[in-house]
């Protein structure tokens, strides 16, 4: 606007207030104009207050350190997944990675928490029926009548048997979704940390190395 | 939320519960109330890790859900008691000097787990006090359920809501969530159990014994199997009774600080009265009569009732105004005023924060700002005695740090800057706040630093575990002294010294944002009463 223009024109140097107002005299120079954000450290005129020593601050320090130490150690760290390696090894099914199929280590109170938060335990479920089914007397025609009716019975009885426990297992898989990791982990005789696969060994000093690694 | 308190809290997240719950969590800050698949589509995490983690973070209180219609069920996360995360060194410290170890336990269990059933708790703590004493002697239950009783009688823990219990069935399907509720009535009543019992100690032996077998049998532990008496009578920690006992202790030290020993434990003693009877958000405390806080005094105090008299007189006619009086039956009827009480400690920090950062010429012009409430810059030079130029300046850098504002009060309509009066002013709320935000940002860089720091020296760290473990089981063993040194000089003198550098460092890191976290409670105490006051 011309206004505008024409005011930047006149009278270089005039503010739109009373420059004696604020203080600044006539005649004192103006500090210089700022070209680069404020330094990242800048230095500081006074040294800060000591912090508190004595009992009681060393006391929370060390508690404060514990907790911190103790937090990750509890079941509610959850630490992502390990990246699934580009070629499946034989100790991968002994390393104890996280739970299976992302269960949760601990066990919440499921009244509490909304019903959608629960995560159901699928695949060892089925892994059980297809192993039980073998497991039924195939159904077997003989001519003997006593041993048909012999068999007849052992097989009611064992198919009972079998439908008892694939509910009750069935039961328990819902009941103890969480247990299951367990389960499946306790296959072996050896503690879980046996399996050392050996890749950390030896990846460091591969310069200069002119004989094969045994 | 501002960026601070969302930064700080995902770095506390991330510290205490891991990446995901950190993702998560900040999600939900930043969104406000989100259904679970949105969240999973927003962050780009598996569905089963959002409910991990979710699960997670509602455990510790820090999230809360809600049914919406249709069956949506939202979740929203707490920013504030994320940050509460803070304090809870403070809070254990606290209740070992009021409950020795055993309450110290208590409370600690309480925080580690978020909520826990009275007997879980009582058996965690037994068993871990148990592993410190000597060999032979063991913990009773019966002792830490004392223990815990006397902390749900002075609130110090509290019932979480719980299911309610349908007598009827539900003609319909089951609700996605559960709506929790509590009455006001059951929030301290303690469940009667009577656990019998005596802490276990680990021990190692066993754990060998019973590893094979374990390991072939199927893991049915055993407390499973018995039913849990208090089964769904969850305590969490109250932490709005800390934070009250907190902000009495400022208020006897303060004035322990300003008067004498005396007038501090008469402070205290109105303070303990009012404990139960006072909300923690009420401006003031129950009136009490000076012949009720005679006989209440701590019983190795002997003064007479003419010298406490003269003592609530004093402290009555006190310009910081703690204590007022309300009338004059029973001898005197006085309050302690908190709002006024917290004001004053507020105005104490800002003041302490402008003389140890500008010096204590500036904190002398702050002072009189505060004084005179509204100052011209000419009569700022005139009452502090302050030459026109350093006046000038320090008034400048205080404003440009926000500490004081200036108000213009106008002498034309047209507002003509030449014919304007500026004013300095300290608007003590918004300088609070400002303060605030400056120590979320200050802790979010202590602990990021902190971080840094161990993070450099990651491998130092792990090599002087090792060592470490290496001479712990070649004691067990029984070693001679000549191995022990030998290993003991894997580590050489430079490293040791690195190491002692890092261990100085992070202590005082870690120092540092203990006493950032006390005045945060200062200020976010004294923001919370102004605001309810409006």
């Amino acid at each position: 606007m011309a206004s505008r223009g024409g005011g930047r024109g006149r009278g270089r140097g005039q503010l739109t207030f009373n420059v004696e107002a604020v203080g600044i005299g006539k005649g004192d120079a103006l500090p210089p104009p700022t070209l680069q954000p404020s330094p990242l450290f800048p230095p500081l005129e006074f040294r800060p207050v000591p912090l508190p020593s004595g009992e009681e601050g060393e006391y929370v320090l060390a508690l404060k350190q514990e907790l911190r130490g103790a937090m990750r150690q509890l079941p509610y760290f959850i630490r992502p997944a390990v990246p699934k390696r580009d070629v499946e090894r034989y100790s991968d099914k002994y390393q104890m990675s996280g739970p299976i199929d992302n269960a949760i280590d601990w066990n919440p109170d499921w009244r509490r928490l909304p019903r959608e938060l629960k995560i159901r335990v699928r695949k060892l479920q089925k892994e059980r029926i297809t192993i039980l089914l073998p497991k039924r007397p195939p159904k077997t025609t003989e001519d003997k009548e006593e041993t048909i009716q012999k068999l007849e019975k052992e097989e009611e009885v064992t198919s009972e048997e079998d439908e008892e426990k694939e509910e009750e297992e069935e039961k328990e898989e819902e009941e103890e979704e969480e247990y299951d990791e367990e389960e499946h982990e306790e296959e072996t005789d050896y503690i879980m940390s046996y399996f050392d696969n050996g890749e950390d060994f030896g990846g460091d000093s591969d310069d200069n190395m002119d004989e094969a690694i045994y | 939320m501002t960026q601070a308190e969302i930064k700080l809290c995902s770095l506390l997240l991330q510290e205490h519960f891991g990446e995901i719950v950190e993702k998560i969590g900040v999600r939900l800050i930043r969104t406000g109330s989100q259904p679970l698949r949105v969240i999973a589509h927003d962050t780009g995490t598996s569905l089963d890790q959002v409910k991990k983690a979710l699960c997670v973070l509602a455990q510790h209180n820090l999230v809360s859900y809600q049914v919406h219609k249709r069956g949506v069920v939202e979740y929203e996360a707490q920013c504030s008691r994320v940050l509460r995360m803070l304090r809870y060194p403070r809070y254990i410290y606290t209740t070992k000097t009021l409950y020795s170890d055993t309450g110290e336990l208590i409370v600690e269990e309480l925080l580690l787990n978020g909520k826990l059933t009275m007997s879980a708790v009582v058996k965690k703590v037994a068993d871990r006090l148990t592993e410190t004493m000597e060999d032979g002697k063991t913990m009773d239950y019966a002792e830490v359920s004392n223990t815990f009783v006397r902390l749900a009688d002075t609130h110090f823990v509290q019932r979480c809501p719980s299911v309610p219990t349908t007598e009827n069935s539900d003609p319909g399907p089951p609700p996605p969530a559960p709506t929790l509720v509590i009455n006001e009535k059951d929030m301290y009543l303690v469940p009667k159990l009577s656990l019998i019992g005596k802490g276990k100690r680990r021990r190692s032996s066993d754990e060998d014994a019973a590893g094979e077998p374990k390991a072939k049998r199927p893991k049915y532990t055993t407390d499973n199997k018995e039913p849990i008496p208090d089964d769904g009578i969850y305590w969490q920690a109250n932490l709005d009774r800390f934070h009250q006992h907190f902000r009495d202790q400022a208020i006897v030290s303060a004035v322990a600080n300003r008067m004498d020993q005396t007038s501090s434990e008469i402070v205290r003693t109105m303070l303990r009265m009012s404990e139960i009877t006072t909300s923690s958000s009420a401006p003031f405390t129950q009136p009490l009569s000076s012949n009720e806080i005679f006989r209440s005094l701590p019983v190795g105090y002997n003064i007479s009732k003419q010298v406490l008299d003269q003592y609530l007189t004093l402290l009555a006619d006190d310009p910081l105004e703690f204590v007022g009086k309300s009338g004059d039956s029973g001898g005197g009827m006085y309050v302690i005023n908190l709002h006024k009480a917290l004001a004053s400690l507020a105005t104490a920090t800002l003041e302490s924060v402008v003389q140890e950062r500008f010096g204590s010429r500036c904190a002398r012009i702050f002072r009189l700002v505060l004084e005179k409430k509204h100052i011209e810059q000419k009569q700022v030079e005139d009452f502090a005695m302050i030459p026109a130029k350093e006046a000038k300046d320090m008034l400048y850098k205080m404003l440009s740090e926000n500490f004081m504002s200036l108000q213009e009060i106008p002498k034309t309509p047209d507002h003509a800057p030449s014919r304007t009066f500026y004013l300095y002013t300290v608007n003590i709320l918004s300088a609070a706040r400002m303060l605030l935000h400056r120590c979320y940002k200050s802790i979010a860089n202590l602990i990021e630093r902190r971080q840094f720091e161990t993070k450099e020296n990651k491998r130092l760290l792990e090599k002087s575990q090792r060592v470490e473990a290496i001479i712990a089981s070649m004691q067990a063993t029984g070693a001679e002294e000549a191995q022990l040194q030998e290993i003991e000089e894997m580590i050489t003198a430079p490293e040791r010294q690195q190491l002692e550098t890092l261990k100085r460092n992070v202590n005082k890191l870690d120092a540092s944002e203990i006493q950032v976290d006390e005045t945060i409670f200062l200020l976010e105490s004294y923001i919370e009463c102004t605001m309810k006051r409006q």
